[in-house]
């Protein structure tokens, strides 16, 4: 059996953008535009952003779910832009994990169910997962926190913070290039919060993923290896 | 991706229910349709075979039909005896076999015959009649109050061979006058043909005759007293007779006796053939059948519209769960047929519950229909038309569930990962 | 009540202009007018709303000179089942149909003379056993469920319902080996099969045409190719 793309080593360049420029379907003027950022794997960032400055926007630019207008976004080296719809969603199935803030899961499927989705739609991504999808899953859900009973019952079951877990244990299993969170700790209380944390960086280090985690939340900046700051970084100055 | 099509529209159960069950209701709608066009057509078809022509008063060849072999409508008038007798001496005539009707048991009509009837009369696929129990009557005076019934009529009236019936004048009804002085006893019982034959009592032409000796338009004449015995005494040959059918010796002459009949100088008679005169009765028939047809496919349609309605207002509140998908890798293109392959669960569910549900009545209903018209029922082997008709309706589902797919494809594609709810 | 002559109806059927039969074919035309307005003919029912009316005669397919190749079916048409030298209207001429008036005795004794001729017309004994192709109007004789058993083929439209029955040796009794499903009353069919001349002492003059057939098929313009 062929194997997959190997497991991406410390140093690789994971994700680098280069003179994009970004601007609405329909609106005339840009509404970002950043010159330059690299991302290694292995590796956390902190992007710190208000609501409305454009966090989303560039969340969708990274995974390849938004087109620049110009420049490049390019995944372990493969511009986005480069490829067809199809491969771009092939590609994100394959290499990408997201976490959203909150309503994560799909409420009708049980928490294993969840977090074996992406390997039912990437062959690639099962085959990454040793010694089986199934069994790396459930292995996830324990280092998450998350004991075996739970494994069976309705996603929408669970408290939030354990939903948030399980949508974390889904992003990381298959061991992505890419991790992108967006503001996954906003509706948690301040205990939870920190576990939480503390577990998805662990994990991201273990399976060498690059970590892009977004907030408004200054505070958690401290446990990550770069710091940015979205208004900073993007020379639009009217964010929309 | 089916699996998870399958899980969300279970999730969604509440709301699906509804339009789960307006689907199986058209589906049960159109497969009993259609059934039931076909059942009644082979049953009509095959009530009479082997006789060639059907002859009676000059009606119509479809009201012939239905009095004389359905024993269904009344007879406008009669054919006298002088005209039998002069069809049954043409040259190209094998047999013939004289009905008379008008009275009833119960419900269930009385045919005066000759026991030529139970030699010629065949149904179905040249199947002659047989018995069950018993014989048939014997056409002599001696045997003057003997009664065949059919099956049916054994069947819900408990009736065997010994039972004693009486005759109702008319076709009953609370006030029917009864010919209670002279009651008949039952000889033979008849195996089931499937036909009206089942729901016949059957006496002979004499007896008929009989009954009616001191009787005049409908009612006793009073004062006349003839009792049973007595009426052997008197001359009991008929004068007229409702309908005959006719055997010829060759089928091709089947036009020139016809034609032989129809001019007929002495009366006005009238000679059908009996699958032309079917298939007339199809042809008017046939408007209503059509029409029919095309109400159930409407409501058919107005079921899978109501499909779209229900999904396509929930695609709102599902936008966040796209946007999952979305992250998870799936394509718009799988949200597409996500959302398809949810309406076309939908509609095979419905499908399948209206196919039962028609299997369902079809066995409720067939003995009654049996019993009451001699209408046989198939659920088993299930019409041409209606696997037609199940495979339009599961195509149609499969476009209509397109649409909310559609929908949601265009919705994944404008939101990507942020949905705008 | 006066059945309107339409020109259809006064059309006689195909068979009886054969080219056999030239001087009289004047007198055959009015024939037909007067059968078709004989004034107390039951025949002529009023048109019901859903039948029919009787339309022309089916055109014959191209015919096929030669002798029928081993097993292969020929085409015929309704004229190869008149016996040649059949002259129906021999014993009539002499009389001038187009003088006579309707209600003229004559001209109802000569019908009613031309209807015996018709009944007991003889059959061409050539095509027995042989392995033809006719087409033709159904008129329903056996139905079951599986479909028509029996029935009889006639060479024009509305054999039994507005105009004259046709003669003798223009009706086959055909018998399908399997029954035919979805046929109705006047649906116009190929039927291929052996004829065979069955005698019979009846009615019918001594004979009349019986065919089994292998294959009975909805009409088309060409005849279906044989199996």
């Amino acid at each position: 059996m062929r194997p997959g793309p190997p497991c991406p080593q410390h140093n690789l360049l994971v994700l680098e953008i280069r003179d994009l420029r970004y601007a609405w379907p329909g609106t005339a003027g840009d509404c970002l535009a950043i010159d330059a950022l690299t991302l290694e794997a292995g590796r956390s960032v902190f992007v710190h952003g208000p609501s409305g400055s454009g966090k989303s926007t560039l969340l969708g630019l990274m995974a390849g779910v938004l087109l620049a207008r110009a420049g490049r976004v390019s995944l372990l080296g493969q511009d986005w832009a480069g490829l067809p719809a199809g491969a771009r969603d092939a590609r994100r199935a394959d290499l990408v994990g997201v976490v959203f803030q909150q309503f994560n899961l799909l409420p009708y499927l049980s928490v294993l169910d969840n977090v074996l989705l992406p390997t039912r739609l990437c062959a690639a991504r099962a085959r990454r997962c040793q010694p089986a999808p199934a069994p790396a899953a459930q292995a996830l859900l324990q280092r998450m926190g998350l004991p075996a009973p739970l494994w069976t019952r309705r996603a929408d079951a669970l408290s939030v913070g354990q939903q948030q877990r399980v949508a974390a244990a889904r992003a990381l299993l298959g061991r992505p290039a890419l991790l992108i969170a967006d503001e996954p700790t906003s509706a948690l209380d301040a205990a939870v919060r920190d576990d939480f944390m503390d577990l998805l960086l662990q994990q991201c280090r273990d399976s060498a993923s690059a970590l892009v985690f977004v907030s408004h939340d200054e505070r958690l900046a401290a446990r990550f290896d770069e710091r940015l700051s979205l208004p900073q970084l993007n020379r639009c100055r009217a964010p929309e | 991706m089916l699996h998870l099509a399958a899980r969300s529209a279970w999730n969604r159960r509440g709301t699906l229910s509804l339009v789960l069950l307006s689907i199986a209701l058209a589906t049960a709608l159109l497969l009993s349709l259609e059934g039931l066009r076909r059942d009644i057509r082979a049953s009509f078809a095959q009530a009479v075979s082997g006789t060639d022509l059907v002859i009676g008063a000059r009606t119509g060849p479809v009201q012939l039909m239905l009095y004389a072999v359905f024993r269904v409508g009344g007879a406008t008038n009669n054919i006298s005896m002088d005209s039998v007798r002069a069809v049954a001496a043409h040259r190209a005539v094998a047999w013939t076999v004289p009905l008379s009707l008008g009275d009833s048991h119960r419900g269930y009509p009385v045919l005066g015959t000759t026991v030529a009837y139970f030699e010629h009369f065949a149904y179905g696929d040249r199947q002659r009649l047989a018995m069950a129990e018993g014989r048939p009557f014997s056409g002599t005076l001696d045997g003057l109050y003997e009664a065949v019934i059919g099956a049916e009529v054994a069947q819900s009236l408990g009736y065997r061979a010994g039972t004693r019936l009486t005759l109702t004048h008319g076709m009953g009804g609370d006030l029917a006058a009864e010919h209670a002085d002279k009651p008949f006893t039952v000889v033979g019982v008849l195996e089931r043909t499937g036909t009206p034959v089942d729901r016949t009592v059957h006496v002979s032409l004499q007896a008929i005759e009989a009954i009616h000796l001191d009787w005049a338009g409908g009612a006793r004449l009073p004062g006349l007293r003839i009792g049973a015995e007595d009426a052997r005494k008197f001359d009991l040959e008929p004068k007229q007779v409702t309908a005959l059918l006719v055997g010829l010796k060759s089928r091709a002459a089947v036009f020139a006796v016809q034609r032989h009949v129809n001019s007929h100088p002495g009366e006005a008679l009238m000679a059908v053939l009996p699958g032309v005169a079917l298939d007339e009765l199809w042809e008017v028939v046939g408007l209503g059948e059509r029409a029919l047809l095309a109400i159930s496919g409407l409501v058919a349609l107005v079921s899978l519209a109501g499909l779209v309605a229900v999904v396509l207002a929930g695609l709102n509140e599902r936008r966040r769960e796209l946007a999952v998908l979305r992250a998870v890798g799936a394509g718009p293109r799988h949200v597409l047929v996500l959302l398809a392959l949810e309406g076309m669960l939908v509609t095979l569910a419905g499908a399948l519950i209206g196919a039962a549900a028609t299997a369902a009545a079809v066995v409720a209903a067939g003995p009654w229909l049996q019993q009451q018209f001699g209408i046989g029922l198939q659920a088993a082997t299930p019409a041409a038309g209606q696997w037609l008709l199940f495979a339009a309706v599961l195509v149609a589902g499969m476009l209509a569930s397109l649409v909310p797919g559609w929908r949601a494809y265009r919705l994944s594609l404008a939101d990507g990962l942020s949905p705008r709810t | 009540m006066k059945h309107t002559p339409t020109a259809r109806t006064a059309r006689i059927p195909r068979p009886l202009r054969p080219s056999t039969v030239t001087a009289p074919r004047r007198a055959l035309l009015a024939a037909g007018l007067v059968l078709a307005v004989l004034p107390g003919a039951s025949l002529r029912a009023q048109p019901r709303p859903g039948v029919p009316q009787p339309g022309p005669a089916l055109p014959a397919p191209p015919s096929r000179p030669g002798t029928a190749a081993a097993g292969a079916a020929r085409t015929i048409d309704w004229d190869a089942l008149i016996p040649p030298g059949w002259d129906p209207m021999k014993d009539l001429k002499g009389l001038d149909f187009s003088t006579l008036s309707d209600a003229d005795p004559r001209a109802a004794a000569a019908l009613s003379k031309l209807r015996e001729v018709w009944d007991q017309a003889p059959v061409n004994a050539a095509l027995a056993g042989q392995r033809v192709r006719l087409p033709g109007y159904i008129v329903p004789l056996e139905e079951t469920r599986a479909g028509l058993k029996e029935f009889l083929l006639v060479p024009y439209f509305g054999a039994c319902i507005h105009t004259p029955p046709p003669p003798a040796n223009q009706i086959v009794h055909v018998l399908p080996r399997v029954a035919a499903p979805g046929f109705r009353s006047m649906d116009t069919v190929w039927v291929t099969g052996v004829m065979t001349v069955v005698r019979t002492d009846s009615y019918m003059g001594v004979a009349g045409y019986r065919l089994e057939a292998e294959q009975v098929t909805a009409y088309t313009q060409r005849p279906p190719a044989s199996r």
